[in-house]
């Protein structure tokens, strides 16, 4: 069976408001990226457990759209301002499609990569996209395609764990806060105070951080000239997990560590700068919230002069003081980095980032091993690849640890005008190397620096731009 | 009220007996970054002080310290 379905949903409330902090960071963010903002998009497939008919997916699907307010939203420039915009009513147009050879599940996963290449009309389209994948006249997965100024990931995350009694039909307290709630919160204290404050460190770092990323001059870039390398590491994974366990921090914390040790020695560099994505989801009320909450933070890390052990405590720490100040109104903050900018004569780069898309922080399936096992030979089992590429995402560093539960998923989207694909490459096995190696001996931060694949980039001074390797 | 504190930012993943008995610092019985932030906001809110974050974060890892950390923002009124 092939063809279209639609749901048609009424919710209990519509109405206009404000956007929240993290609408209004996807709101400049999708705007910066113009074309390219379809990297933004966020695909997602949610299996059909049991055997469904087509009716009983759809009602799931109409309910999961009247629960949640912010999938029936739309977003638009006003001249108060941009707003949110939720429909009380309202038609979802879904595809159906017979499964492929790769199954209904990998079926659905590339629909919902498919679905997530075009660009949003914000202003008039619902945030979703979906389409529904049969078997012998059967539903058999949901492939969607969200707009990030409707959810992030631990939204879709809440959207999976409810998805199941959606099916069943089971009866579902409503929710109790959705993005116009948040919205007006945000209005008020203690809000506006932490956001002051927010944006006083985020000044701090900003009136003496170096103004580009890195000292090297841009050289030949691919076309496209973002690509997005990946590794996939058992060994990764599990060493994380040893050392956070050795140190008291969090697998999130020593991945952080790594990546920017990384980053601070292919850059020539004492000190790391990265913008760290963060769930955001400190109030209570956010915690289930179905909406994009996330915000960023700024890491400011000084690689130590002695091992990595200091540096994970010392990133887990920064880190700290990095999410407690990833609580603000991007507009304001907006504001103040233009004024650094007038100040110092440009704003400061800041497309260095890291992203832990884990929705709690760990590893549920990765294999077991035995206490102590030496983690090298899984290094032999690592793979590396391109995995996407684009014309103008605008990032120059930007690593993501993946929601693979099985796996270190750790990917790295580089500038190939300032980094080629052999040195993000060498980043990624560099992190896993850091890491296994870290389990057996405190590694000096200089050993790190004589990694052969980790040699900092030639700097401005009088050099042309260095030949750029495919 | 600080240990229980501790329980809420934690969504009871520790309970306030746990927080109080000081055998394990706050980060070994589960206090997650995410958790650790909820636990500063709510300090803040309930006690109307700023919590300075520039110096030494030791003081956040046993609530008999941050006991004595949330007393010295309120001494000097």
């Amino acid at each position: 069976m092939t063809g279209n379905a639609s749901v048609a949903f009424s919710g209990p409330r519509g109405g206009e408001a404000a956007l929240t902090w993290g609408q209004r960071l996807m709101w400049r963010a999708v705007h910066l990226m113009g074309p390219s903002q379809s990297f933004l998009n966020c695909p997602w497939v949610l299996p059909v457990h049991g055997k469904r008919d087509l009716t009983t997916v759809l009602g799931a699907l109409r309910r999961m759209l009247e629960r949640h307010e912010s999938l029936r939203t739309t977003f638009a420039d006003t001249s108060d301002g941009p707003v949110q915009r939720v429909a009380r009513n309202g038609e979802l147009s879904v595809e159906l499609l017979e499964a492929g050879q790769e199954g209904p599940l990998g079926t659905a996963e590339r629909i919902a990569g498919e679905l997530a290449r075009t660009v949003f009309a914000h202003g008039e389209d619902l945030p979703l996209r979906c389409a529904i994948v049969l078997r012998d006249g059967r539903p058999r997965a949901l492939a969607f395609a969200f707009s990030h100024l409707a959810v992030d990931y631990h939204a879709l995350s809440l959207l999976s764990a409810e998805w199941r009694e959606l099916l069943r039909g089971d009866d579902l307290p409503p929710p109790t806060w959705q993005p116009m709630d948040q919205a007006a919160l945000e209005r008020e204290e203690p809000f506006l105070a932490r956001s002051q404050r927010s944006i006083r460190y985020w000044r701090s770092v900003l009136e003496e951080v170096p103004l580009e990323v890195f000292d090297h001059p841009p050289g030949e870039a691919e076309e496209p000239r973002f690509i997005e390398v990946g590794m996939e590491s058992v060994a990764l994974a599990a060493a994380a997990v040893r050392l956070a366990e050795r140190l008291t921090i969090s697998t999130t914390s020593v991945v952080i560590a790594a990546c920017a040790t990384v980053l601070a020695v292919v850059s020539g560099r004492p000190r790391a700068v990265m913008q760290l994505v963060h769930s955001n989801r400190r109030d209570p009320r956010t915690r289930p919230l179905v909406g994009t909450v996330g915000q960023d933070g700024l890491l400011v890390l000084d690689l130590p002069a002695t091992g990595f052990a200091d540096t994970c405590v010392a990133a887990h720490r920064s880190a700290l003081v990095a999410y407690r100040n990833a609580h603000y109104d991007p507009f304001e903050m907006q504001a103040m980095r233009a004024e650094i900018g007038r100040v110092r004569g440009r704003e400061p780069d800041l497309d260095a980032f890291f992203n832990d898309r884990r929705a709690d922080g760990t590893w549920p399936n990765l294999p077991r091993l035995a206490p102590g096992e030496n983690l090298a030979p899984l290094t032999e089992k690592t793979r590396t690849y391109v995995t996407n590429a684009w014309p103008g995402v605008r990032f120059k560093v930007f690593f993501t640890l993946g929601t693979a539960p099985d796996t270190g998923q750790l990917s790295l989207i580089v500038d190939t005008a300032f980094l080629c694909r052999d040195t993000a490459r060498a980043m990624l096995l560099g992190v896993e190397a850091l890491l296994v190696r870290s389990l057996t001996e405190d590694v000096p931060i200089a050993a790190v620096r004589g990694n052969a694949g980790l040699t900092p980039q030639p700097r401005w001074e009088g050099l042309r731009g260095p030949r750029r390797g495919r | 009220m600080l240990a229980d504190m501790v329980a809420d930012a934690s969504g009871g993943e520790i309970s306030a007996e746990e927080a109080l008995a000081g055998e394990h610092s706050l980060p070994a019985l589960g206090l997650t970054s995410l958790a650790w932030i909820r636990l500063i906001d709510s300090i803040e809110d309930a006690f109307g002080v700023d919590v300075d974050l520039g110096g030494d974060l030791s003081a956040f890892e046993h609530v008999d310290a941050l006991a004595a950390h949330v007393s010295g923002l309120l001494d000097p009124r």
